[in-house]
């Protein structure tokens, strides 16, 4: 797939560790770890929402686009 | 609605209770009561050991006929020890529940009560890696039943698509 996922880029940029991020975003661990591999179906703009709220930045820190 | 239910459940066993007894009266050799008897030994011996993924292979076993059994196999690319962890959580929150999850064998049992949905199926999973991918093996068997007329096949296809529908975050 051609979008890549820089959630851990991110996580490690705020040093935050996943559990903590799941607990500030309230998505399981399971599916964060499935999020940062890229293997998800989908991600709703809801926890994309909570997600940039809690690492303080932007979708498209997370998420990219590579040819 | 749970007092209805042990209202009915207590009416029930009356019933079986009187119509056994009437069974009795009207054979005339009290063997045949031997049928009813060992039929309902049987149910309640499955009934006893379904909560173990110990007996997996009496319940999953071709030459037990009497159970129904299912058998299906999907795949994903995501590692087993997640996707283990995954179907857990997919699990606690569907109509089945957790009974054992052996993490060492990569094995689950999932069980449904006896309703009008469900003949009250024992679902195992086991998890095997193919190169990049993660098989699950389901395996969906009646607790006491020849046929379950297709409700075994709805209740983990449900599940399947609960699966699917969990890979949205």
């Amino acid at each position: 797939m051609s979008i890549v996922v820089n959630l851990d880029v991110m996580l490690a940029k705020r040093k935050l560790k996943l559990k903590e991020l799941s607990e500030k975003v309230g998505v399981s661990t399971v599916n964060l770890s499935i999020l940062k591999q890229g293997k998800v179906k989908a991600i709703r703009f809801s926890t994309l929402d909570a997600i940039c709220l809690a690492l303080d930045c932007q979708p498209g820190d997370i998420l990219e686009y590579v040819e | 609605m749970k007092k209805l239910k042990k209202i009915a459940v207590i009416l029930l066993m009356t019933l079986i209770s009187g119509l056994g007894g009437y069974y009795y009266l009207i054979s005339e050799s009290p063997f045949t009561m031997a049928i009813p008897l060992l039929i309902g030994g049987f149910f309640i011996f499955n009934l006893i050991i379904r909560k173990s993924l110990a007996f997996k292979e009496y319940f999953t076993s071709e030459y037990n006929f009497f159970t129904a059994k299912a058998r299906m196999e999907q795949s994903y690319d995501i590692s087993k020890e997640l996707m283990f962890e995954k179907i857990k959580e997919v699990i606690d929150e569907s109509d089945f529940k957790l009974v054992e999850a052996d993490k060492d064998k990569f094995e689950i049992l999932a069980i449904s009560r006896i309703t009008f949905k469900s003949w009250g199926e024992n679902l195992y999973i086991s998890f095997e890696t193919r190169g990049n991918e993660t098989i699950m093996k389901f395996c969906s068997s009646t607790l006491f039943q020849v046929s379950s007329w297709g409700k075994n096949e709805k209740n983990y296809e449900a599940l399947l698509n609960e699966i699917e529908t969990s890979l949205t975050v």
